[in-house]
């Protein structure tokens, strides 16, 4: 499943240094705290991390879509050379929907429930497929209306919705979560965007109905060559379809790297504490925990975040960030136990872990 | 809990499973009206649980599992009378409680106790700790304030809670402490048996190890009895002894939580087993799919209430209903087809033979 070009072809989309700022009535609250990530084409990038740890945040900043009162965004966003952050809104519209389309976790309630499911594709269609309603008017003989709906019937069997007649008629809440979802990822991929977000896009959904979406998302999105961001909590998700993983925690992203290397020599501290605390089936043993919980935002812990939790925290990870090291070329870690850069330390500092690997 | 230690629970499970069942569930139907005729009487019922037998033994914890709409969660709460039960019984430690009125359910109620999913919609936002659990213990004879006062804190130190915790209210903790505020409270009672209905479902991974971790302990320390309702067939394994697997109204499979997922007897735990995304990327597979939609429970298809999703129907499936063949004590399995799926493990997705597929279950 691993594109070997990944390294070598630029990337589609480029996240640098993005911090968001949340007001809150204790002051401004840290929502992310740099986060850096590279999609590359055709990829399918699973971003993993617990609730609050800034997922859907990083998400919805990317296209600009976070509640614009009080909110303070910093950092680059490059969509092909273009930086979406410096961006108006109604600079953002040729983005939005038709090169960044985005699914999220509650098909039901993200379909508009006044409207029915042809009313909204349609307009759609109109907006964002105007030659392909001409071609098709030209090849079939049809009026343009007729073109609408024949383009509809055949997004809508793509995604392996059938009965399309009744569904065109229906309302958000007369359809399954399934078949939302499923309408859903029909209306994102109508454009052929570039970049697809997932958020949390199967979460609410049973796992029989959860595999047909993983399904159709990683052959449609292979086909139609756009690269996936799949923001999930679960790992085993990720282990299954995506190629490459990024582990947030707190704001950051501490670990990024290939699939197959973040599962089977995790090196972040927190990836190998999650790793551990996912239920396999046939181990039969005691899960293990990670100590402790998730930091508050309105008053963060100095340095590395998660240094409160850590079984191998040392002197340094309580003053300074640590900085992203790379391991090798396609795995990044911020963390001091790896990598040679260590910043200034008070004298008598040994880099040894003082606490010991929880079970 | 180790693999050897859970087969010696296991072995004494079935030794007293015939005479120490706990809760005995008879043909319990749990139906609500769907649509009312001119008269305003119901005319359709929706059959959310639909003729399910059932044994809970004194010290197992019992996992239910199945789709959403299955009716797991109507049947925890109609075991704990908090649904409109139409036909059945249920027996609790022998003695009927189905039918009961509230005055003589009161004193059973705190023997039998239930968490919920949500946990910050399930306390009481306007309540501190201390109230909500004294609210519980209040109906315990013998509590005056200040022996609530010492119970209350005794019961946050078995959740791992401190007791300044007491003072606080709801809002103020994570969601995997605001679940160990619920197990405490419904430990207050002392009961001897809890339905926990999707109660991890909510939390994140790390902190769902951290409750998960807590029942089993304290399953074993004061000897409680367990239904754990959940759709996640993974978590089911490691807290579960047995595992009943529910589709559309009726248990289709009860299987010792081992046994049920090395060799799944019934065609539609096999799906719910390999449609698990499995957290090893060495482990990847073409995820099991079911075809079409959940059958509606208000006109259940006929026969086999699976037969419409499931590969390898046959004419017996739509036209009879599967019996419960035995496998051994307390397990058992609703199938035509399960010898035949049992025989060979590796199985071809075909429609079997008609000439093999008679096979009268025992």
């Amino acid at each position: 499943m691993m594109k070997s070009n990944t390294s070598v072809s630029q990337p589609v989309l480029r996240v640098r240094n993005l911090k968001v700022d949340f007001p809150s009535s204790r002051g401004r609250v840290r929502i992310l705290e740099g986060v850096n990530f590279s999609l590359y084409p055709g990829e399918i990038l699973a971003l993993v991390g617990e609730t609050g740890c800034g997922k859907s945040v990083t998400a919805k900043s990317i296209l600009n879509l976070l509640p614009r009162s009080g909110v303070h965004r910093h950092g680059e966003v490059f969509l092909d050379g273009c930086d979406l952050m410096k961006l108006s809104n109604a600079a953002m519209r040729p983005f939005r929907g038709r090169r960044i389309a985005m699914i999220f976790q509650n098909p039901q309630s993200s379909i508009n429930p006044v409207f029915t499911l042809g009313e909204q594709i349609f307009r759609l269609i109109r907006m964002y497929l105007s030659d392909e309603i001409k071609a098709v008017q030209q090849r079939l003989n049809i009026s343009g209306r007729a073109a609408v709906g024949q383009i509809a019937k055949e997004r809508f069997e793509e995604v392996g919705l059938t009965d399309v007649e009744r569904l065109l008629k229906s309302y958000a809440h007369q359809i399954s979560g399934g078949m939302a979802q499923r309408y859903r990822i029909a209306t994102a991929l109508l454009s052929s965007p570039e970049v697809l977000i997932a958020d949390e896009a199967t979460s609410a959904l049973d796992v029989t109905v959860q595999s047909h979406i993983l399904k159709l998302l990683r052959s449609l999105c292979r086909r139609k060559g756009t690269s996936i961001v799949f923001i999930t909590h679960d790992l085993g998700i990720a282990a299954q379809m995506c190629d490459r993983v990024a582990v947030m925690y707190s704001g950051r992203i501490v670990e990024t790297a290939p699939t197959l290397s973040i599962f089977e020599a995790p090196r972040h501290p927190y990836t190998q504490g999650l790793l551990a605390a996912v239920p396999r089936l046939g181990s039969g043993k005691r899960l293990a925990n990670i100590p402790g919980m998730i930091p508050d935002l309105a008053n963060p812990p100095a340095g590395c975040r998660f240094h409160p939790r850590c079984p191998q925290v040392m002197a340094c990870c309580k003053e300074e960030k640590p900085p992203q090291q790379d391991i090798d070329e396609q795995h990044q870690v911020a963390c001091y136990l790896y990598g040679e850069h260590v910043p200034c330390l008070p004298t008598g500092h040994s880099r040894q872990p003082q606490g010991a690997i929880v079970e | 809990m180790s693999r050897a230690c859970r087969q010696a629970i296991h072995a004494s499970l079935r030794e007293r499973l015939l005479n120490k069942a706990i809760i005995q569930l008879n043909q319990v139907k749990t139906h609500f009206p769907y649509r009312k005729n001119w008269r305003g009487q119901p005319a359709e019922w929706l059959r959310a649980v639909d003729g399910v037998n059932l044994d809970i033994v004194a010290g197992e914890c019992l996992g239910l599992v199945g789709e959403s709409g299955c009716g797991k969660s109507t049947l925890g709460r109609s075991i704990l009378c908090m649904a409109p039960v139409v036909s059945g019984s249920v027996l609790f430690h022998g003695k009927e409680i189905q039918g009961l009125n509230d005055a003589k359910l009161r004193p059973l109620r705190p023997k039998m106790q239930m968490v919920f999913q949500d946990p910050r919609a399930s306390l009481n936002p306007k309540m501190t700790v201390l109230q909500i659990l004294q609210e519980a213990l209040f109906i315990c004879p013998g509590f005056d304030h200040r022996r609530s006062l010492e119970r209350s804190a005794e019961l946050l130190d078995t959740v791992d809670l401190r007791p300044e915790h007491l003072f606080r209210y709801p809002h103020e903790f994570s969601g995997g402490q605001q679940q160990r505020i619920c197990i405490a409270r419904a430990l207050a009672t002392e009961p001897e048996f809890i339905v926990f209905d999707e109660a991890t479902s909510a939390l994140d991974v790390s902190v769902q190890a951290q409750v998960i971790n807590l029942m089993a302990d304290l399953q074993q320390r004061l000897n409680l009895t367990y239904l754990f309702i959940s759709h996640d067939l993974s978590i089911m394994e490691q807290v579960c002894h047995r595992i009943a697997v529910m589709y559309a109204g009726r248990i289709m499979e009860v299987q010792r939580a081992q046994a049920l997922f090395g060799s799944p007897r019934h065609p539609y735990t096999k799906v719910l087993r390999d449609a698990l995304p499995v957290a090893d990327p060495r482990q990847r597979r073409e995820l099991a799919t079911l075809p079409g939609e959940v059958p509606s429970l208000v006109h259940p298809p006929s026969g086999c209430r699976f037969h419409t999703r499931c590969v390898y129907a046959t004419d017996v499936c739509r036209d009879a209903e599967p019996r419960m063949s035995v496998i051994d004590t307390g397990n058992w399995v609703r199938c035509h087809h399960h010898e035949h799926l049992q025989a060979n493990d590796e199985l071809k997705a075909q429609p079997l033979n008609r000439s093999t597929e008679i096979k009268e279950t025992p």
